[in-house]
């Protein structure tokens, strides 16, 4: 079977003879970073899956479960714990979304309140020194309701993000622009709608893009600690019963949502942002 | 006396635009130095100068963005700085960059300023549309401002203004960064449209065919925004020999060698 590709390739220089076909086939494959990089991905993958079988032969299975033993908990999982899926996923959501807004709000009283600005950025700079750790061991002791403390992890550690992002991408607002719309007198709150807010969107969907991963590991390790349910949680337990492949099965699951994740944010970006030539084209 | 009976004449059908002793002053650098000038209702005037000149500080203290240090500034009748909201809707302005929203199409760009005046968006939209066409843009209407060549960009601002239906057009250097045959195209499209309309622009610039183009009137500034010459160019442009008079006195006003194109 000859793909279009392969044709497109074959009519571009002389018809290849015996073996250069495969040749062909080969520069093909070496020359596309996607299919390229999707290989190497593949590779990677079977090199890790032999290791974890090999190692598999020579320890106990509570120290290296075969991989074979780890997508059978991953199957059981999938049919057992969903609801735990469900309530990480719905966390994460929660706190996101609150995050976002509220580190909107705090980013726009920065930006637009000249009285405001230096509190509000000492607070939140002050925030973003305070590590995860603390707010994880303060939360245990401040909320008895673990869907509070995760919520409050979670918000403490996201919003600075959202405000600090906000108040950069204002003041990148272009001068020219801001002249431009001002020519035509309109009320602030039109200036908000037309100007201020459609150029702060990509600053939000960025920011939500790089911390989406941050968050996913983030509302795991606060369930780990603070709650006995969800995927944190879960693991936590797999550990402590030494079930191995329990805990590579909640691994492999964290890594292909993390993909999911990104991909998501992505096509969203790649929606919303089409306007943007440059991120386009990336 | 040619003066004395213009300004009655002036008076009689009420500037649209009126300076009267401007002064501005950056720093200790007196920018504009007692400037009075005025614009006549569907008047095409050029305001015409060197790089430092003073010009977009004089479109600026005419827009209302920048507050005159002393003198009496009038526009449509009403103080542009102290009654800013009040010329809401009757004046629009065109700058040297296109200044489009790049998130917003061109016929959503070109709206803009009738979304801003509270236009029902139906109505905005084929007012928009029309515009875009009289300044042969149409087919272009959905694309977005980096999928359009320089001189289409100048055109969506261009209709941006125009589509407001302003009593005054303020051109800032609009022409002056796109290659000769763009401008040139670009400037006789858009005074069609202007005096079609009947529309008082005040169109500032460096380039000397701009003025000789477009304008009833040019008024060259010198140094401080001193009025070095001011004559009415109606003839010249439809007279060649006229025009190439005109430029030659245009020329000596500016001073010495004229580079034309060093913006
Ligand atoms: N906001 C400002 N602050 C200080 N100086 C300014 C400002 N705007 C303009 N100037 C100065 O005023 C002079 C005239 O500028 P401008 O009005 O932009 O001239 P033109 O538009 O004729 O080129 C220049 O010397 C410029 O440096
Ligand atoms: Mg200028």
């Amino acid at each position: 079977m000859q793909t279009a590709q392969d044709r497109a390739i074959a009519t571009e220089s002389e018809p290849p003879p015996d073996g250069g076909r495969a040749a062909a086939l080969f520069k093909f494959v070496v020359t596309r970073p996607s299919i390229r990089e999707a290989g190497a991905t593949v590779v990677v993958v079977l090199i890790l899956l032999a290791a974890m079988q090999i190692a598999s032969w020579y320890v106990p299975d509570y120290i290296m479960p075969s991989p074979e033993a780890v997508s059978g908990a991953i199957w059981r999982l999938a049919h057992t714990d969903y609801f735990h899926v469900l309530a990480t996923l719905g966390r994460l959501a929660a706190a996101l979304s609150f995050s976002l807004v509220a580190g909107v709000l705090l980013g726009l009283v920065m930006a637009l309140s000249p009285l405001l600005r230096p509190f509000v950025r000492s607070l939140v700079v002050i925030d973003t020194g305070i590590p995860a750790l603390s707010w994880i061991l303060l939360a245990v002791f401040w909320f008895k309701n673990p869907e509070k403390r995760i919520f409050f992890i979670l918000v403490m550690i996201l919003i600075p993000f959202y405000a600090l992002s906000i108040y950069d991408g204002f003041r990148a607002l272009p001068k020219d622009l801001v002249d431009m719309i001002e020519s035509f007198r309109p009320s602030q709150w039109q200036t908000l709608r037309y100007l201020i807010v459609p150029h702060l969107v990509p600053y939000v969907i960025l920011t939500t893009k790089s911390v989406i991963g941050y968050a996913t590991r983030m509302v795991i390790f606060a369930e780990l600690v603070a709650s006995a349910i969800g995927v944190g949680s879960r693991m936590g337990l797999a550990q402590s019963t030494f079930h191995m492949d329990e805990v590579l099965a909640w691994t492999f699951f964290l890594v292909v949502l993390n993909i999911v994740l990104q991909l998501l944010v992505t096509a969203i970006e790649k929606a919303a942002l089409g306007w943007r030539q440059e991120a386009a084209v990336r | 006396m040619n003066m004395l009976a213009k300004s009655f004449d002036a008076v009689a059908t009420a500037p649209v635009i009126s300076l009267r002793g401007v002064r501005k002053k950056f720093g200790g650098h007196l920018v504009v130095d007692n400037l009075s000038f005025n614009v006549g209702r569907g008047e095409i005037v050029t305001l015409l100068g060197r790089t430092g000149a003073g010009k977009t500080t004089v479109l600026n203290i005419i827009m209302g963005t920048m507050r005159a240090d002393a003198g009496a500034v009038s526009v449509a009748g009403a103080d542009p700085y102290g009654e800013f909201k009040s010329l809401k809707g009757k004046l629009a302005v065109a700058f040297q960059t296109d200044r489009l929203l790049p998130w917003r199409t061109a016929v959503e760009n070109a709206e803009l300023g009738l979304l801003i005046l509270g236009i029902d968006r139906k109505i905005a939209r084929a007012k928009a549309i029309e515009c875009l066409a009289s300044v042969n843009l149409a087919g272009s209407e959905h694309k977005r401002p980096h999928e359009l060549s320089g001189g289409m960009r100048q055109r969506v601002s261009l209709a941006r203004a125009l589509a407001v239906d302003p009593e005054l057009i303020l051109l800032d250097e609009s022409f002056s960064q796109l290659d000769h045959v763009t401008s040139r195209s670009l400037r006789a499209d858009f005074c069609k449209v202007a005096r079609q309309f009947g529309k008082t622009c005040l169109i500032v610039t460096h380039r000397i065919d701009d003025a000789l183009e477009m304008a009833d009137r040019v008024i060259v500034l010198g140094p401080g925004a001193r009025i070095m010459l001011e004559m009415p160019l109606a003839e010249a442009r439809l007279n060649e020999q006229t025009r190439e008079q005109c430029r030659a006195q245009i020329e000596t006003a500016l001073g010495g060698h004229n580079e034309d194109d060093n913006n």
